[in-house]
């Protein structure tokens, strides 16, 4: 019974999980858990640090014993009858209003009728999450949207709708977007069920991405745990996740759902939910893992093949999910330093585009092997190959383009890229006109070159010289003056002539012009419409 | 990649060019010996040569500062080695040929004239250019602030 998996989890001794018969042990041993679980520093790593636990399935997969033993447990929760549906689906059921309770166990510290624990486990996760509000759906749709399912509201919904729709999955979207939003529950349920923390792991982004190879969703990409590669080896196939047969749009749903999650403990929860689904999906598992693994520099590609074909009835709900969900990737972007802004730039692009309309449906292209980067088609956009790897590098350069834009001075407002790289040019031959100037400079300046290396790079490198952006722009009149005069000095002939014995040097043209002269010295001058200077030759 | 401009670090990119620069200085001042009296007598002919060597060194110093870590740094200081040799060979350009549209060949030629610009520009493609122009638009600064500071120092002095 419980002992076995529980044992089998290899909780320390402390959690009892021998006497889970009765119910009040089993909360007293789960709030033991609880608390050494959360305890740990990390708490949403805390399933890494916990023992090889396994899986929640297995639970499910355990004889009916459990299950009428948690029937018995839980049946004055239930308000419905609980042996309308399948067994399998009876004991989801009654497994999620178990863990609801025990969640609820952990925010008030006892058992409440169901409806009250429905609610606490709303407001200990509304309290928990400060950023989700009131959602008990927030897994069906993006973080900062409203809920779609009004938990409280819908207790009754809730519990007829999972049950009657175990088998539909229609309904099981909705229940399963209640069920996940639950907040405490995939925490709980992954603690006292003692997920694997490999497996679990392995499993939250696996089965975030699902739903994302069929609704072609953005990539999964802000999900912390996707920074942590380590933290989510590959697992290849859940066979308790198959072993539950739920429908795979069940499944897509949640992934859906699960995609969204950038907080660590909610996604767990998603796993934890979207593990009870089966899964006819470990290919795409697979791939989604080695799809979380090499996300680097926020490119993704192509999820794998989609899994079974939804029904069509789910795709106008998933649809929406999508959208709302791609909206709501620049918020979770805000949190994610590495990929934040390419990524909202992205989905602004992926949103308005209208290229090649790829779809939920249809074969994707297969992923490419594991030390690809890759990258992920938005929504809207074409997928194959080349075009992806064209979008790829159109975002590398637009990135680099923005480092440029930090270098050169006063180009805030320039946007665009051959504005952009306008400037840039400008700016370089600015700069190598600069130089040549102060070449001219010290070759006609320098009369005697007996300076000393010492003084003079103690000088050099300790002064605090005026740098290029300090020069005012009309600045140097008396350096100008200076050069002027000195040329005057030396070479009255090359002032006062016209021939200009030095081609095209700035030096020679400002002698003839003061103008041009303090420009040369003057700094570059940004898009505000001042002069500039057609290029010249540099070398 | 971007050090502190007013660090004492006698590693730094600003001591090494500082150091190379001053000494091709002294040298081109040993080669090209100047009356310190007037330099009426100087040509206009002498500046220029002086003015170019002068120009060169800069760059060269500069180049061999940053080493040859960089694609704009060995294509300078090839250069450099080719103009000395008077067997400077021009690279092809090997841009690529896009079937843009005319937004996109105007930023392509727009790419096109920054390789122009940055030294070794031509054989790179654009995310290596650009990258690399923003490395030489570094080491530009402080070659600029450096001779700018020499030339001070000598204005000040003499």
């Amino acid at each position: 019974m419980e002992n076995d998996f529980f044992l089998n989890a290899g909780i320390p001794p402390p959690l009892h999980f021998e006497q889970a018969s009765s119910m009040p042990a089993w909360r007293s041993s789960f709030s033991t858990a609880i608390d050494i679980q959360s305890s740990t520093a990390d708490r949403n790593y805390s399933l890494e640090q916990s023992p090889d636990c396994f899986y929640n399935p297995n639970w499910v997969n355990k004889s009916t014993d459990q299950n009428i033993h948690f029937e018995s447990a839980l049946s004055p929760m239930l308000s419905s009858p609980a042996a309308s549906n399948s067994n399998i689906s009876n004991e989801s059921f009654v497994i999620r209003e178990l863990i609801g309770k025990l969640g609820n166990i952990r925010g008030s510290g006892e058992i409440s009728p169901h409806s009250e624990s429905l609610l606490g486990i709303q407001n200990s996760y509304m309290g928990r999450n400060g950023n989700v509000s009131a959602n008990t759906s927030c897994y069906s749709t993006p973080l900062n949207s409203p809920p779609k399912l009004n938990l409280p509201v819908a207790d009754h919904h809730w519990k007829k709708e999972k049950l009657p729709s175990l088998g539909n999955s229609m309904a099981l979207k909705s229940s399963v977007a209640e069920f996940s939003a639950d907040p405490g529950f995939a925490e709980r349920a992954a603690k006292f069920s003692c997920f694997g923390s490999r497996s679990f792991n392995g499993r939250t982004p696996q089965l975030g991405m699902n739903n994302n190879n069929s609704t072609e969703q953005p990539p999964f990409r802000s999900h912390p745990a996707a920074k942590n590669g380590d933290k989510f080896p590959r697992v290849s196939s859940s066979p308790s996740l198959k072993a539950l047969g739920s429908q795979t749009s069940m499944q897509e749903m949640m992934s859906a759902l699960l995609q969204d999650r950038s907080e660590f403990p909610i996604s767990r929860e998603e796993s934890t939910i979207s593990e009870q689904n089966p899964n006819g999906e470990t290919n795409s598992m697979d791939l989604n893992s080695r799809k979380r693994k090499s996300v680097s520099k926020g490119k993704a590609k192509d999820p794998p093949p989609p899994i079974s074909p939804s029904p069509t009835s789910t795709k106008g709900t998933e649809a929406n999910e999508n959208s709302n969900a791609k909206r709501s990737k620049p918020s979770e972007n805000n949190g994610n330093d590495q990929n934040g802004s390419m990524k909202a730039e992205e989905d602004a692009k992926g949103s308005t585009s209208s290229d090649e309309k790829q779809t939920k449906t249809g074969p994707k292209p297969s992923e490419p092997p594991k030390d690809y980067i890759h990258v992920r088609a938005r929504r809207g956009q074409a997928t194959d190959s080349h075009s992806l790897a064209e979008r790829v590098r159109r975002e590398k350069i637009s990135e680099r383009m923005k480092l440029l834009q930090d270098l050169v001075p006063n180009c805030n407002k320039v946007t665009g890229k051959a504005l952009m790289l306008d400037e840039i040019i400008n700016y370089v031959q600015s700069l190598q006109r600069q130089v040549e100037f102060l070449s001219m400079k010290l070759s006609s300046v320098n009369t005697r070159l007996d300076f000393n290396m010492e003084t003079l790079m103690s000088k050099e490198i300790f002064q605090q010289n005026s740098g290029l952006p300090q020069h005012p722009i009309f600045p140097s009149d008396s350096s100008a003056q200076a050069i002027c005069g000195h040329q005057r000095q030396q070479n009255p002939a090359l002032c006062n002539g016209a021939v200009d014995p030095l081609d095209n040097t700035s030096l020679c043209q400002a002698l003839g012009c003061n103008y041009l002269l303090s420009w040369t010295t003057a700094p570059y001058f940004g898009p505000d419409g001042l002069f500039r200077a057609a290029p010249s030759g540099v070398l | 990649m971007y050090r502190p401009m007013n660090s004492p670090n006698p590693n730094s990119l600003k001591s090494r060019f500082t150091k190379g620069f001053v000494k091709a200085l002294i040298r081109i001042n040993k080669n090209h010996p100047r009356s310190a009296s007037s330099s009426i007598s100087s040509s206009p002919r002498e500046i220029r040569r002086r003015y170019h060597k002068i120009k060169t060194a800069s760059y060269a110093s500069m180049a061999c500062a940053v080493g040859r870590r960089r694609a704009w740094s060995r294509a300078l200081l090839w250069k450099i080695r080719n103009q000395a040799c008077n067997g400077g060979v021009v690279r092809r350009s090997i841009g690529s040929r896009s079937h843009y549209s005319m937004k996109k060949r105007v930023e392509q030629n727009k790419v096109n004239e920054l390789r122009k610009v940055v030294p070794g520009g031509e054989g790179m493609d654009t995310w290596s250019l650009l990258e690399e122009t923003a490395h030489y638009m570094k080491c530009l600064t402080t070659q600029v602030k450096v001779m700018r500071t020499i030339v001070e120092i000598h204005s000040t002095t003499t």
